[in-house]
Order: C-alpha cells, then structure tokens, then sequence
C-alpha cells in the first residue's frame, strides 16, 4: 500500500511540474541598457580567488584597486564605476555560474577582464548571445582576437600566446642561425598556441624544433619530458609552461646537466619572482641568460624606480588594496585592463550602451598604456580584438630582467 | 502520534516537499531558480552517494568521476549523434550505471581505506583520461553545448505541454521533477529487503554472509546505482551549465559531493536536501563573508569544521533527535 502511495505522490509531484508552468511570464526588456545608472557603472569580474589558480587573483585586485581610485577622482563622465569580482574558483563550470549570477541577477553592464582561456571560452557564447561585453579577457588564446567576427562582444587583451610564439621564432630565426630547438608545452590552447607561434616565426630559416613533449596541468612533475627533450640532442630550450612547471623545467634541465645554449620562457611564468625561484639562488645556468617577452612595466624592474606611473601604482594599490604584494606583476597587469577600460567608457560618452562600449572597443587606437611599456599602441579592428600586438624582447641576467631590442609586432592573420 | 501517523509522515513530508518545490519559482527570481536547480542536480548525486557510503559502508571519493561520465555521455550524444537533450539522461544513466557495476567488481577485494584511495584515484585520473581522448572528448577546450538551440534550451524558451518556459525555470522543473523521482526510488529501494541487505553488509559483512547476503551482489548492485545516479547528475550538471570541459569535473567536487552527504546525514534520505543546498550555497556564503583572495576556501574550512561539532551525525541526526523528543 506504501508502494503504491509513494507511486502516486511521485506522478502527483510530475503532474504539478508540469502544469504549474501556466502563471509563468516572459521576461521583459526595458529601454536603457542593465547596469548602468546616472551616477554608476556596474561591471562583472570572475576570478580564482580561491583553487590552484589563486595567484591569479591579483589580476581582479590590481583592476579594483585602479577603479577605485578613479572613482576617488569623480569617476567616468560622472559614472563611478563599481567592480563585482566572483570567485570561480578556476572551474569552468563555476564561471559558467557565476556569469549567469552577474549578468541575470547582479544585471552588470559588462564582464570586465575575466580570467582563464577556458573559463572566457565556457561564457563567450552565452555573453554574445545576451549581447552583454566580454571586455579584455584575461587570456591569451588567440581563438578570442580572431574570431571578432562570430563573437563582436569579445575582445582580448595581451599579446595573444600564438603572438608571442612567433616573436620569439622570430629572434631566434634572426639571430641563432641553424639552432636546434626542443619545446616543453601544456597539452592545451595555451601550449599549443605558443608552440604554433613559434613554428611560424623560424618558417623559412634555419631553425628547427626538434622535439615537443607536452605535459599535463594535473601533472605531478616534467621529469620524463625533460630528460627526452635532453636526449634530442638540441641546443635551445623552449618552456611554454605555467609558472609551477616551469620552475620544474629549470631545476630539471640543470640536475640532468643539459646545458641548452639558450632558454626560452614565457611571459605567464617569467616574473622576476618565478625565475628567482627557478635561479635556485643563482645556481641554476640554465636560467642564465634565458629570453622572454614583456609588455608590461615590471615593478620589480629598477629603471621604473622613479617612473610617475609606477610611483601612483605603488601608491593606488596602498590606498585601495592595502596588503598587497607590489612587487606581483599581475597587478600591473590588472590596472593596464582597468584603465584601458576606463578610456573605453570615456570614448563611448555619456549615452552609454553595450553596443557603443563594443564599438568603441572593436575600433581602438591608443598611442600608449602607462602601465605598458612605452611605445606600446593599443589597436583594433573589425577582425582583429587583439589590443596588445607589440612586446619587446627581454633577457635574464644578474638575478633581473633587462629588455633589449625595439618593439616587435605581431598582426593577426 | 500514533503509530499509523508516524508511518504516514515520510509521506506527508514529501507531499509537502513536492508542493514547495512546484510553488517556489514563483517567488524567487530566474537566476535563484537555476541556482535551486543545480541544488536538485546535487541531491541527486548524493542520493547516489549515501546509496553507497552511507547504507553499504563503501566510501566512494570519485563520484565526480561518475558524474563526468555521466556529463561527457550528454555532451557526445547531443553534438555527435544530434540526440535531444532529455534522452541523452536514460542514456548517460544506464552507462554510467553500468561502469559504476564493474567498478564494483575490484572493488569487492577492497574495503574502508583502500576502497576509498582506489576511488580517489579514479577521481584524478578522470580530467587526464578526458584529455587524452582530446578527438572525442574535446580535450582541454571542451564541449559546448550552447551552440545547439534544437537540442537543448540555452536562450530560446522551451515549449512543454504548450507552455513556454524561460530556460532557468525550465532547467529548475526538469532537474527537481527528477531528483524527486529519485528520491523516491532511493527510498522504495532502501526500505525493503535490499536496504536491509545494505545495511547489513555495512554494518558486519561476516554477520550478513552468514545471513545469507551475498556480498558480490549486493556490493555491486550499491555501486551501480549510486553510479547510475551520478550519472544523470552529471548528465543534468552538463545541461545546466551547457559546457563540459575535464576542469568542470575536478577532484574537489568528488569531496564536496562526499561533504554532502556527511551534513545531511549518512545512512539516512531525510537530511540529504539540506546538505545538496549546503554545497551550492557554501562558496556564496563563504565569499559574503570575506573576498579577499584565498579567504573564500578557509571560510568554507571553517564553516564545515564548526558544522560538524554542532552536527555530527548531519541534519538527519538533528531530526532523530527532535523525533524522540516528540514521542517522549
């Protein structure tokens, strides 16, 4: 008898699912554009504030930190503009969730520099299709500069990792005759891309890569691809790795006695911090002399000791975040996104909407970013969201980087 | 109470229960309703879970992995095979029903501590494994669902019985009218003779050999099970959020998943909605509370710790005890 109630309850509880759908209404749009008050602008960041990632969490800091003191100034156009940072903590699916809490509930303007190239690729759907901005994500992949054209609410902002590749291709094309090059990658778009890049620039040289091996981010450690890339008996070392294996690659390299007759590193894992880590307290050769990119001021770096940018940096991160480390380099990152954001906002005037700030940011021509190295344009196009397509080289020596070089540009195909 | 009450309340409790979760839409908005969704998809995997750590005593720390099976299984049929969303749920149920079953084969040679290391490996492994078949899975990048708006609601409303329904009101319906039929289904199977099976294998597997419970089968039969239930969470977990990717399935929703059902009660159905809206609602509350970085993950250490002291035996435990207090 119990069974057949419980029957019954449960075809009750079907029924009523169903049918209680009748009092349901459609949602209804209003005229101006969610988010956006006289007074205020409301933005959307995600953000590892907690998870594995966490380091990355400086990004959103830094960008909060620059807003405030914006608003501290009177804002934009007399708009303050308010920064809602969501921890997902690195999990895609939570960016999906979290994206979906400030785009239907919080009802911001635009997602603001989001971190992580799966997490963007998770929402970039869901955001072009409410028309809502994904503005300057915080990735690399170039798949978010060059598909303008099917995503116009997407906009990247570094150099893209594919940028980077070919830039570093391109030195060592120029300068290391018949090298031969193996490449340690993360087996995803961020490995890839780099290593995709790389191939590009050396095309039609002497350089060659003879041997990749790729590693898994859940990996423990590189041990077993190092000691490969080693035995290929090539003489530059290429480390398209996240700061933890990329450490790992150095000590590795050093302890199996591979000396490799140039390092290549990547600009996510080639803060100073990262290679005094992989230094090993100046022990480690390999380091030495190793080659990377850079676009941003480096705090760490002594030529900006006396730098005005530099100096309000110092002091916006006292006043807006206090206890944060100046010297992380993401927080630099944070603030050039924030305050190229802030230019956008200005451009796009006083009758805002998503569709202006897309504009305005899909046809963008800024000579210069204080927070970017000088020289350093912001541009972009109809098919190219790239923003950042300039970087100089930089080389590791006596425990700092030390750019060398002018400018090199990448254009998106 | 008499007797004849006590043994109608369940029943009156799930009417009720049933009733709220019809009305509740109506008061709350979109983006809560979904968030309740993804509650149901959580009370069904810890359903699932509770089948099997908390009545058969079979510690489990890779039902994230099930639930990844049972996700991936979705996103495959609908891009790959054009299947429409809610039949890919059957599907993903059966397979993921059917791996749990032979999972419990080698798991029968192991028990507490070891069976719990085996699942966990399983737990790690998954995203790697979910990699390495990058041509099917689509490896680091992904399944995106939301590209297919024949197949599954993402923005377009959804038409049932003539009604039109938004999509987070839609996802709220599918995953509860669900997760209550599995409710149900988890209580016809626990109160009879195979409950009491399960309990027994719990409680003293030389005691229930001798009763004449065969282990083999009753081990097995718990893990296929639970597994088939985490499949269709992981199933529902992937409509809901309309992406797969091996991140989305991490080790640490294995353990929240397991932190589930310890808040609401192991070894019993009654407190498992508190501990699916415990986990959903955790990482909101614990950011309220302080965003600063890496604060949100201690928060949420400390909310558990605090819990377990003031509960040790989960919500359930806390309606035992204001059980016999009634009946005194």
């Amino acid at each position: 008898m119990f069974r057949k109630l419980a029957f019954a309850l449960t075809a009750f509880a079907v029924v009523l699912t169903l049918g209680a759908t009748a009092a349901l209404a459609g949602p209804s749009r209003s005229a101006a554009d969610p988010g956006l008050t006289e007074t205020s602008i409301l933005l959307g960041t995600t953000s590892p504030l907690s998870g594995s990632a966490s380091a990355y969490a400086s990004v959103a800091r830094g960008a909060d930190a620059y807003f405030k003191y914006v608003n501290s100034k009177g804002g934009v156009l007399g708009r303050k503009i308010q920064n809602t940072i969501v921890d997902d903590a690195y999990n895609p699916a939570q960016t999906v969730q979290a994206t979906r809490k400030l785009v239907e509930q919080d009802k911001v303007f635009a997602i603001f520099n989001a971190l992580g190239t799966e997490h963007n690729e998770a929402t970039r759907d869901y955001l072009n299709a409410n028309k809502v901005p994904q503005l300057f994500v915080a990735s690399g992949a170039t798949k978010f500069g060059s598909e303008a054209g099917k995503y116009p609410y997407t906009i990247g902002f570094q150099p893209s990792y594919q940028a980077e590749g070919w830039v570093l291709g391109k030195y060592l094309a120029r300068t290391q005759g018949a090298a031969k090059v193996a490449v340690i990658f993360q087996n995803d778009d961020y490995g890839k891309d780099l290593l995709n890049g790389l191939k590009k620039g050396i095309q039609r040289s002497k350089v060659r890569v003879v041997a990749a091996e790729p590693y898994e981010v859940t990996a423990a450690d590189v041990q077993a691809q190092v000691a490969k890339l080693k035995a290929s008996g090539a003489n530059t070392f290429a480390i398209f790795a996240t700061p933890k294996f990329a450490i790992q690659s150095y000590v590795f390299a050093s302890r199996l006695n591979w000396k490799p007759k140039l390092t290549l590193a990547n600009a996510v894992s080639s803060a100073s911090n990262i290679m005094q880590l992989a230094a090993e307290g100046g022990t480690n050769k390999v380091v030495n002399g190793s080659v990377s990119i850079v676009f941003l001021k480096d705090p760490t770096d002594p030529k900006w000791a006396t730098d005005a940018t530099m100096k309000l940096y110092r002091q916006v991160l006292k006043q807006f975040a206090p206890g944060a480390n100046a010297n992380d380099v993401y927080h630099v990152y944070g603030m050039a996104s924030a305050w190229t954001a802030v230019e956008a906002l200005k451009k796009a005037g006083k009758n805002l909407t998503r569709a202006g700030l897309v504009k305005v940011v899909g046809a963008m021509n800024l000579s210069s970013n204080p927070f970017l190295l000088p020289g350093i344009a912001l541009k972009t196009g109809p098919t190219d969201h790239f923003p950042i397509e300039q970087m100089l080289l930089q080389r590791w020596q006596k425990n700092s980087w030390k750019s060398f070089g002018g400018l090199w540009g990448y254009r998106a195909a | 109470m008499t007797a004849a009450s006590r043994r109608l309340l369940p029943l009156v409790a799930f009417a009720v229960l049933a009733v709220v979760v019809v009305v509740v839409p109506s008061f709350v908005s979109g983006y809560r309703a979904q968030q309740l969704a993804y509650v149901a998809i959580y009370l069904i995997a810890i359903i699932g879970l509770n089948i099997l750590t908390g009545y058969t005593g079979q510690i489990s720390l890779g039902h994230g992995a099930f639930m990844a099976v049972g996700g991936y299984t979705t996103a495959i049929l609908m891009v790959d095979y054009g299947v429409k969303d809610v039949w890919t749920i059957p599907i993903a149920a059966l397979l993921t029903g059917t791996v749990g079953f032979l999972f419990g084969f080698p798991a029968l040679r192991l028990s507490g501590l070891y069976l719990a290391l085996a699942t966990f490996a399983i737990a790690v492994s998954t995203p790697a494994v979910i990699k390495r078949f990058d041509g099917f899975t689509g490896g680091g990048s992904g399944i995106n669902l939301f590209g297919l708006p024949e197949l599954t609601a993402s923005l377009a409303p959804v038409e049932i019985l003539g009604q039109e329904l938004v999509f987070n009101d839609w996802l709220y319906y599918l995953t509860w009218t669900i997760a209550l039929v599995a409710y149900v289904l988890a209580w016809l199977l626990l109160r009879g003779r195979t409950g009491l099976a399960l309990r027994a294998v719990r409680d003293s597997e030389t005691a229930a050999q001798s009763s004449g419970v065969s282990l083999p089968r009753y081990k097995t039969l718990a893990f296929g099970v639970s597994a088939a239930y985490a499949g269709v969470a992981g199933s529902l977990f992937a409509i809901a959020t309309n992406y797969v990717n091996p991140d989305t399935f991490p080790i640490a929703l294995s353990i929240l998943l397991l932190v589930g059902v310890v808040v609401g009660g192991l070894g019993s159905l009654v407190g498992l909605i508190a501990g699916a809206v415990f986990i959903q609602f955790l990482p909101e509350w614990s950011q309220q509370i302080s965003n600063s970085p890496g604060a949100p993950s201690v928060v949420s250490g400390l909310i558990l710790i605090a819990l377990m002291f003031v509960l040790p035996m989960g919500v359930a435990g806390l309606v035992a005890r204001l059980r016999t207090l009634t009946k005194r």
